[in-house]
């Protein structure tokens, strides 16, 4: 039912992790899972789960995190997990908080905070499960985190393209042909942005990148600890979908925030911060590497002509010189409107 | 040349997952082909199990190939054969046994090949170096071995075998050779005219028909006996029945401290990395980064690979920031999946000569401000729990 | 052997149960209170007609406090329902509805919700499929899940609402099912025609109903579980017969916890089939839901012309109750089987009951004729003249004389 107040929460206890250092050893998300090599998206499920600890429970939907995870009737994950739909880490995440919140009010089960996980890929989450997470994301009286691991692809249907597959990309579904050179020429969309501006009632809101564990950590744990509904869109390389070896992985990762592609950046508390290279890009203490950098080093863009690389280029630019918010806020502002800084 | 009575043969490509999915899928598409051409009918396909496919992960591709529909009919409709007249392996490590996705446990590399059958092996290695890996049968085959391009791939150092593949496609004549190997074991499958249509077909150029031609003079063939080979015990899955799973389709959770003890996922790789535990400043990156959970930290607080655990995918070489300190190497130079440090525990020189044969160097220059950094991270009690 | 049918008259005056009141509600109303004495946790809504009646009423209970339990508008059915089967595994008794194209856009998480073997129980208002669109009764929508898992029951009044939907958690929830279960109520004639039901007092449902409780399968960080794994061939036979054995062990669950029920209320003492005016029928009309209205006024005008005829109400679809079936129902001439759906292309182009029928009598020794009478679609009512007309064709039947075994009634040329 619609509450008018949030009621207080109880607040899991999770530290900031400071550096390096500070990132606990053990894993809840142990090896023996039939992932690529260099699967960064199976490094962003092993941050997650180790982020969270014990008193959790993880709802994963359909995708590479499901299905190479557990084949067959088989399961990496030492904290309980469940499966759920392709688009329904929302009202997975939704129902899994409300059930256990309204046991414990009622008696029924003992009053402990209980972290409730559901993850998503791009494809179940920013498309097909984009308006479950929207509505999850109003009601501020439960307390769960989803986040969506973008690999940019559906890709253990073996690589097609999503809303959040980056402009020009080869996929089986846009390969590059002799007619046609580009068939996906939609550029990515911004779903971090378009949750975190439209839902007033989310408790935390952030972007992360599987190169960036500790930031990203971190953040699994701000959500956490918000005491709502979180969101966290985490950006992890994909070597079968992004077509380079698996070893350089890591590098992936770097190189998306380095080029500006991605931008790091949370809201809390109802403010936005941009957050490590990507602050430092905004305050022109790091200069953005050209997008080259990155996209040729990936044979999903081996197909790339000049004008695609400058067409890339200018929109990545304009993300940094045009947009309300580098990397957050899509729109200028018409001059002379005040704003509230 | 004719054959008169009804036959079919069965020949499966074993192949790393998605880095040689278009190399195993030329191989079988290739051996149905070029039997066509000699009269005969066929059909290839993938596994559907391995599907979708992974880095690195062993996949397998089918052909059958039959002198007549009829016979054709008993290898259609199903996963996979029972059996195989030819096994094609194009990496040779995988000659240690796989696990890929349809499979419970690791399974040795020529289990499926019939008496009498060949197992095929891309590799620069002699017959005899591999059959230190591949299991014995009880029963005679032969093992046949595809030289190595002489231009090995980008990914493929030490000079092993092609890794024409996704984004690499070396197009270096493997899949054609490999064909040509089946040829040479089993002329009755196909011949070696018909593969070599196949390649003026396909490419037009006669200077591959004569190197396919070469290679398959080259290609070496070896009786093996009953009995010779490894004698490494494979694991034993057996399924549990209906009345045995649990209701609600839920299986048990890993436990704390453990690691899944159904699926060893060693089998992905091709090289291992190999520690120096000398320089290794305990920054904990590779810890950090791998995406397998397959370091453990050491009583020294340095870390150690797992490698029943390690897949091979080399992200930890990558961010080591220490030059040297962790370095690719081939797997066929390793006998098992133990844990190394307690072998540089127990003799560090011996394991520091095992780095220089591998043409690793050694640093020494690093070592002493190695050995001042402080352990991030200490073993955890034997009792499965503990955070540090 | 019939049993008649317990009819309440101002001569002979049920007794009430101490503590029961006795309201005058919708269909949807009564299963609203019967989720309020069952202390349902968490109920998800999604808006569509015209099964929406019960979560209005729902809302009005929890704002007026007299249902205590989180209730979830959904921005669609699909989560809707998604809800509420993550709700029912962390252990919380979830109610959930829908009619219609509503209940097709959560198929996706109905067949999950049977193959996780959740005991959520929906209400489906039953309504037309679009397209067109039409508020009408079919049972087109519940039915096309009828091969998945799910427990289905019809019922007929207001009073077969709540006493079904209690009973309904109980079956569902029996660790010996724990399979959904979906009440079925006819849009319009039971979701909003108004009935008086006696809703017994609060301790008679504690009685009857246990806490819902999942054991070693509940989700919680306590339970070291993961839930549905990815499986091939290899593993889905097994995971599939457990669902049939789970729905095997179904018609006996059911049959005892209606005996209970009945002793506690003295109602719902036949589980499967409702038999009216059978015993010495030559003839039964045989239907599920509120055609069981006009069919007995049916009955009773062919009755008056001297004609001995009965009807059959069908009380759960799943199980399919196939041995009482054949053995209260075999002894007749024919049967006239009313079906308010479609199975187009289904052999001789019959209805889903008439197919399950035959199907049922296959093996018997004994097999009445068997007509299909496919009536009442998108809710339009079946007359008295409808009545005369299936019975001429069901005698037809009887005697040889019939072109083809399946019959639109009512409809214009």
């Amino acid at each position: 039912m619609a509450i008018a107040t949030p009621e207080p929460q109880q607040l899991v206890d999770l530290s900031s992790i400071k550096t390096v250092k500070q990132v606990p050893y053990t894993e809840y998300f142990v090896s023996g899972h039939r992932t690529c090599q260099g699967c960064e998206s199976a490094l962003v499920m092993r941050y997650i789960a180790k982020a969270a600890g014990p008193r959790t429970v993880v709802l994963g939907s359909t995708g590479c995190m499901y299905v190479a995870n557990t084949s067959y009737y088989t399961t990496p994950w030492v904290v309980p997990w469940m499966h759920t739909q392709l688009g329904s880490a929302g009202s997975a995440a939704l129902g899994a908080a409300a059930g256990l919140k309204v046991l414990m009010r009622k008696g029924k089960l003992a009053d402990e905070p209980i972290n409730v996980i559901a993850f998503c890929g791009d494809g179940g989450g920013a498309d097909m499960g984009l308006s479950a997470i929207s509505a999850a994301l109003t009601h501020a009286e439960y307390r769960f985190l989803i986040v969506l691991y973008d690999n940019e692809s559906y890709a253990n249907t073996d690589i097609q393209l999503s809303g959040s597959t980056p402009y020009g990309a080869v996929t089986t579904f846009s390969p590059s042909g002799k007619k046609r050179r580009l068939m996906h020429k939609r550029w990515k969309k911004n779903t971090p942005g378009a949750l975190v501006a439209g839902h007033p009632d989310a408790a935390y809101i952030a972007t992360a990148d599987a190169a960036y564990g500790v930031d990203f950590m971190n953040k699994v744990r701000k959500g956490l600890a918000s005491g709502g509904p979180s969101f966290i869109h985490v950006l992890d390389p994909c070597p079968k979908g992004w077509h380079y070896d698996p070893q350089y992985s890591h590098e992936m990762g770097k190189l998306a925030v380095e080029t500006g592609v991605w931008s790091l950046w949370e809201m809390e508390n109802h403010e936005v911060r941009l957050n490590g290279t990507t602050k430092q890009i905004a305050a022109g203490r790091f200069s953005r590497k050209p997008v080259r950098e990155y996209l040729s080093k990936q044979g999903r863009f081996a197909h790339f002509a000049e004008e695609d690389y400058e067409y890339f280029q200018k929109r990545v630019d304009e993300q940094w010189s045009s947009w309300l918010i580098p990397g957050v806020v899509s729109f200028r502002l018409e001059a002379g409107t005040p704003l509230n800084l | 040349m004719a054959v008169t009575t009804a036959a079919s043969w069965s020949v499966e490509v074993v192949y790393r997952g998605i880095f040689q999915k278009r190399l195993a899928n030329r191989i079988s598409r290739g051996v149905v082909l070029g039997a066509r051409k000699d009269g005969k009918v066929g059909t290839a396909f993938a596994r559907y199990g391995d599907s979708p496919e992974r880095n690195g992960i062993p996949s397998k591709n089918f052909a059958v190939v039959a002198t007549d529909e009829v016979e054709l009919e008993a290898s259609l409709a199903k996963y996979e054969p029972e059996n195989v007249d030819v096994s094609i392996v194009v990496d040779d490590t995988m000659c240690k046994g796989i696990e890929s996705w349809a499979w419970y446990g690791i399974q040795p590399i020529n289990k499926l090949v019939v008496p009498g059958g060949a197992l095929v092996v891309t590799s620069d290695k002699e017959p005899d170096a591999l059959l230190e890996h591949i299991k014995v049968k009880p029963y005679p085959y032969t093992l046949v071995v595809v030289p190595s391009p002489v231009h090995a791939g980008v990914f493929a150092p030490e000079g092993s075998a092609s890794f024409a593949g996704l984004w690499v496609d070396n197009d270096d004549n493997t899949d054609f050779n490999c064909v040509a190997a089946v040829a040479k074991f089993a002329p009755q499958i196909l011949t070696l005219e018909s593969v070599l249509d196949i390649v003026r077909e396909r490419t037009n150029e006669s200077a591959r028909v004569a190197a396919v031609q070469a290679t398959y003079e080259q290609i070496k063939m070896r009786a093996v006996l009953p009995g010779e080979g490894s004698t490494v015990e494979y694991e034993e899955y057996t399924k549990p029945g209906w009345t045995q799973m649990r209701e609600g389709i839920i299986v048990e959770a890993m436990k704390v401290g453990t690691r899944n003890p159904i699926y060893k996922k060693w089998s992905t790789r091709t090289r291992r990395p190999l520690v120096n535990f000398d320089t290794c400043i305990k920054c904990t990156q590779c810890w950090l980064q791998c995406p397998d959970e397959c370091f453990e930290v050491t009583p020294e607080g340095t870390y150690e690979v797992v490698y029943e655990a390690c897949i091979g995918c080399s992200v930890c070489a990558e961010v080591c920031p220490v030059p040297d300190c962790i370095t690719m190497v081939n797997e066929l130079s390793f006998e098992n999946n133990d844990n190394l440090y307690p072998q540089y525990a127990s003799d560090p020189d011996a394991y520091r000569e095992l780095l220089t044969r591998h043409g690793i160097p050694l640093h020494p220059e690093l070592i002493e401000k190695a050995k001042k950094t402080q352990p991030v991270h200490h073993q955890p009690a034997a009792v499965a729990g503990g955070e540090d | 052997m019939a049993i008649a049918v317990r009819r309440e008259t101002a001569a002979a005056p049920l007794k009430p149960l101490e503590g029961e009141e006795e309201l005058l509600l919708t269909g949807s109303e009564a299963i609203a209170h019967a989720l309020r004495l069952a202390d349902v946790d968490i109920v998800a809504a999604y808006p569509i007609r015209p099964y929406d009646a019960v979560m209005q009423a729902v809302a009005a209970m929890i704002a007026n406090g007299q249902m205590d339990c989180e209730y979830i508008v959904a921005e669609g059915e699909h989560s809707q329902f998604e809800i509420v089967k993550h709700a029912s595994a962390v252990g919380a008794r979830s109610f959930v509805g829908s009619s219609g194209v509503g209940w097709f856009y959560a198929f996706e998480a109905i067949a999950v919700t049977a193959g996780l073997r959740l005991p959520v129980v929906a209400n489906v208002g039953n309504r037309a499929l679009d397209d067109p669109g039409a508020f009408g009764v079919e049972h087109n929508d519940a039915l096309a899940v009828r091969d998945l898992g799910w427990l289905m029951t019809w019922v007929e009044t207001g009073q077969e609402a709540f006493d079904s939907a209690v009973i309904a958690y109980k079956v569902a929830e029996d660790p010996r099912v724990s399979l959904p279960c979906a009440v079925s109520t006819d849009g319009a004639f039971l979701t909003h025609s108004q009935h008086l039901v006696k809703i017994p007092p609060k301790r008679i449902v504690d009685q009857f109903l246990p806490a819902y409780n999942l054991g070693d399968r509940l989700f919680h960080p306590d339970n070291p579980i993961t839930i549905a794994p990815q499986v091939d061939q290899d593993w889905l036979t097994e995971i599939r017969k457990q669902n049939d054995a789970a729905m095997r062990r179904a018609p006996e669950v059911i049959r005892e916890a209606y005996r209970e029920y009945h002793q506690l209320t003295g109602r719902q003492k036949e589980p499967f089939i409702e038999e009216y005016m059978t015993d010495d029928a030559d003839y039964v009309f045989v239907g599920q839901g509120t055609i069981a209205m006009p069919g007995r006024v049916i009955v009773r005008r062919l009755r008056e012309q001297g004609h001995k005829v009965g009807f059959a109400r069908l009380k759960w679809f799943r199980p399919f109750p196939a041995d009482e079936v054949v053995q209260r129902l075999s002894r007749f001439k024919g049967l006239g089987i009313i079906d308010r759906n479609y199975s187009f292309g289904s052999p001789n182009y019959g209805g889903v009951l008439f197919t399950e029928f035959r199907a049922a009598f296959y093996d018997s020794p004994r097999r009445p004729i068997m007509v299909d009478f496919i009536a009442g679609l998108g809710g339009r009512e079946v007359t008295a003249e409808n009545g005369l007309e299936m019975f001429q064709i069901l005698q037809a039947g009887a005697a040889g004389d019939l072109d083809s075994n399946v019959h639109w009634i009512g409809v214009r040329e």
